[in-house]
């Protein structure tokens, strides 16, 4: 059935940005302040999706750079401790001008949100790190601020508008976006001088997070696409210690905030009541690092060691009663009669005063890989800048608590000053060379009635990945992960239908367009799992034979989705060598 | 057995859809009743399996967004923090502002759409 588009004149933009969390109104109100006219697309209501509003809302910052600010800082703490600290902690795989530029730029962003009146406190505990050192502004805050500056800078914002492909001239320069409209059900195109991803990240294909649920990787894949490389797409980072079980509850962390976040010594127990910590870290037990205990939590699961739902227990029953009654008074995140977020936590904490453990598990938490770029935000394709979560590299293995929100800030404003000076100095209405092949991909799930399910593909996608791409990874699951996938690509993607025609608001199209992005982002994750056999970071194979002594290299993967290519590049190590 | 009443945007105020649930395990949860379950699932099995044309919306599944917003019973809730009850009535917040199913339009950008 051929299915007839809309075909309005395309609008023009010097830059536009996909993505309205803190990384895309931070791009878009620097590309704006640029003298750029800019356009922010989300994919569901600017200001009200995405990951930022969940964040624990920790920013990193070095003493010295807070002192600079005339705000109060470790005196001690340097720029190039931030730097060192964060190499460490990625196993110094991260891309050091990333890193440095992280370290560097945060105070100038800080700056900008205390000039914007944004509410803020300096930490003085800051996990991971050699120095109590960053400042806390809630997520709600940090959206609400930054949304409020980019409207007040002459940002204009499209909403509801899923974003599935990049536009590209007959050189490969990008030249705008194409997506669905899911109010009206239009297909649309609009043209830019640039574009920047700020999608987040790719962790609600997993189907226990704490992320929301926009994260389906749609920057990426349309980056891949589009020709950008990805890198460290194999690392992602697990939050431990999440709840299971009831369904309303799968994925809180408020265990982990009652238990080790706060330093509280709850012990973490298999079936048999072992404290099996002390296998992997005796000295920290539960308060060693998140990727530990995500992976000795996950490790007891696969050895035949877990509680019903596929986790592990978590316990209080040790504690005297004193502890928890007095929590409210050591954390600003729970309030005396046990609200947090959105919810009334009573019963779980009823259910820890009796002496009962909560079980919890892992959760996927945070893109650690994504798209490749320099520290401007460049990728390897003109007119294509991303920053945020979307982008990989920073981190290395492992993510310090704190540098997300280091990240998104800098990276968004680079991203967003990058785009802005190259729609200036490269103006262009080339026409695109590929869009009727990206809408007939966006229409072809409208016009199918009997193929398969989005809702189902969605689940089973999302129970590969929590199958294969684990806190504990192995080469036979890994690779039948792989088999999977690409019987899923052959025969489910291109026969994603829709079971009713109506245009606006087509939950079973939207679902298909993001399953047609997942298809390709899990495929580069677990052809990055695959090429990485040995254990580094969140990287953990269980089948690796012994320590690697390879040189330390980045894992990057380019090409068409059927035809995906992976190699290493090894690690420059330009400013900080690992044996130092 | 467990059943709702739905009205959606554009139906008149008392023109209410009854829908009933089946068992959760049925239904492909694991939890063992609904009231374990938040009314934004109970949404999302009715669009998969009885009803591909229901819109709604979830994102951030902890009370923070606010795009999942219905009133339940007569109280604006979020669908994602509130518990499936047998009997209870689902609609729009607000009828000048319903989009769609129970969709409405929350924006916060009003003034800088293009």
């Amino acid at each position: 059935m051929a299915v007839a588009e809309f075909d309005p004149p395309m609008q023009a933009f010097d830059v536009i940005v996909v993505g309205s969390g803190a990384a895309g109104l931070t791009a878009a109100w620097h590309a704006r302040t640029q003298g750029a006219s800019v356009l922010v697309i989300n994919k569901g209501m600017a200001g009200r999706t995405g990951a930022t509003i969940t964040t624990g809302g920790g920013i990193s910052i070095a003493g010295q750079t807070l002192q600079a600010l005339g705000l109060p800082g470790d005196p001690d703490d340097s720029e190039e401790e931030f730097l060192a600290d964060t190499l460490r902690a990625g196993q110094f795989l991260g891309d050091q001008s990333l890193v440095q530029s992280m370290v560097t730029g945060i105070g100038a962003e800080v700056e900008r949100l205390v000039a914007l009146k944004t509410p803020m406190r300096i930490m003085k505990r800051a996990p991971g790190h050699t120095s109590g050192r960053g400042v806390h502004i809630s997520g709600p805050d940090i959206q609400r601020i930054q949304l409020q500056a980019a409207v007040d800078a002459g940002v204009r914002f499209l909403e509801n508008f899923q974003s599935s492909g990049l536009l590209q001239d007959r050189d490969g320069r990008v030249v705008g976006i194409t997506g669905l409209d899911r109010a009206t059900g239009e297909v649309r195109s609009f043209a830019a001088n640039a574009v920047v991803l700020a999608t987040g990240g790719t962790t609600s294909n997993w189907s226990l997070r704490t992320a929301p649920e926009e994260l389906t990787g749609d920057g990426h894949a349309m980056a891949l696409q589009a020709g950008a490389e990805l890198i460290e797409m194999e690392m992602l980072q697990f939050l431990p210690c999440c709840l299971v079980a009831p369904e309303m509850w799968r994925g809180l962390q408020f265990p982990w905030i009652l238990g080790p976040q706060s330093g509280i010594r709850a012990w973490l127990l298999n079936k048999y009541g072992e404290r099996f910590m002390a296998r992997w870290d005796l000295e920290r037990m539960e308060l060693s690092t998140r990727d530990m205990v995500a992976f000795a939590s996950a490790n007891e699961v696969v050895e035949g060691r877990g509680s019903p739902n596929g986790g592990v227990c978590l316990s209080w029953a040790h504690l005297p009663r004193d502890i928890l009654d007095n929590y409210f008074r050591i954390s600003s995140n729970v309030s005396a009669d046990w609200r947090w977020e959105g919810f009334d936590m009573t019963p779980l904490v009823d259910r820890i005063r009796a002496g009962h453990a909560i079980e919890v598990a892992p959760a996927a938490h945070f893109s650690i890989g994504g798209v490749r770029i320099n520290s401007a935000g460049e990728t390897a394709v003109p007119g294509l800048f991303v920053g945020g979560e979307t982008a990989g590299g920073l981190h290395g293995s492992n993510r310090l608590s704190g540098n997300a929100g280091a990240q998104v800030l800098v990276q968004g404003k680079n991203a967003g000053v990058a785009a802005a000076r190259f729609a200036e100095q490269h103006p262009t209405r080339a026409k695109p060379g590929n869009d009727a092949e990206l809408t007939e991909r966006l229409v072809g799930p409208l016009a199918q009635r009997d193929g398969a399910a989005p809702s189902e593909t969605k689940r089973r996608l999302t129970q590969l990945a929590e199958r294969a791409l684990s806190p504990v990874r192995d080469g036979v699951s890994i690779k039948a992960a792989l088999n999977e996938l690409a019987e899923i690509a052959a025969n489910d993607i291109p026969n994603l239908s829709t079971r009713q025609p109506e245009r606006p608001w087509n939950r079973d199209w939207t679902d298909a367009l993001e399953c047609q992005a997942t298809v390709h982002v899990l495929q580069a994750a677990l052809i990055s799992a695959d090429a990485r056999t040995a254990s580094i970071g969140a990287h953990r194979r269980r089948d690796q034979a012994k320590i690697s002594d390879a040189p330390l290299s980045h894992g990057l993967v380019r090409g068409t989705p059927d035809r995906l290519q992976h190699r290493f590049e090894p690690v420059a190590f330009s400013l900080v060598s690992p044996a130092a | 057995m467990t059943t709702i009443q739905l009205r959606r945007a554009g139906s008149p105020k008392d023109e209410w859809e009854t829908i009933d649930l089946p068992s959760p395990a049925e239904a492909g949860l694991t939890a063992t009743s609904w009231n374990k379950v938040s009314v934004s699932a109970a949404l999302a099995w009715i669009q998969r399996k009885t009803d591909p044309s229901l819109a709604f919306l979830l994102s951030c599944r902890r009370g923070l967004c606010d795009v999942c917003a219905v009133r339940i019973d007569g109280k604006v809730v979020t669908a994602c923090t509130t518990p499936v009850r047998d009997g209870m009535r689902i609609e729009p917040t607000k009828d000048k502002l319903a989009l769609a199913g129970t969709i409405i339009d929350i924006s916060l950008v009003r003034r800088a759409r293009i």
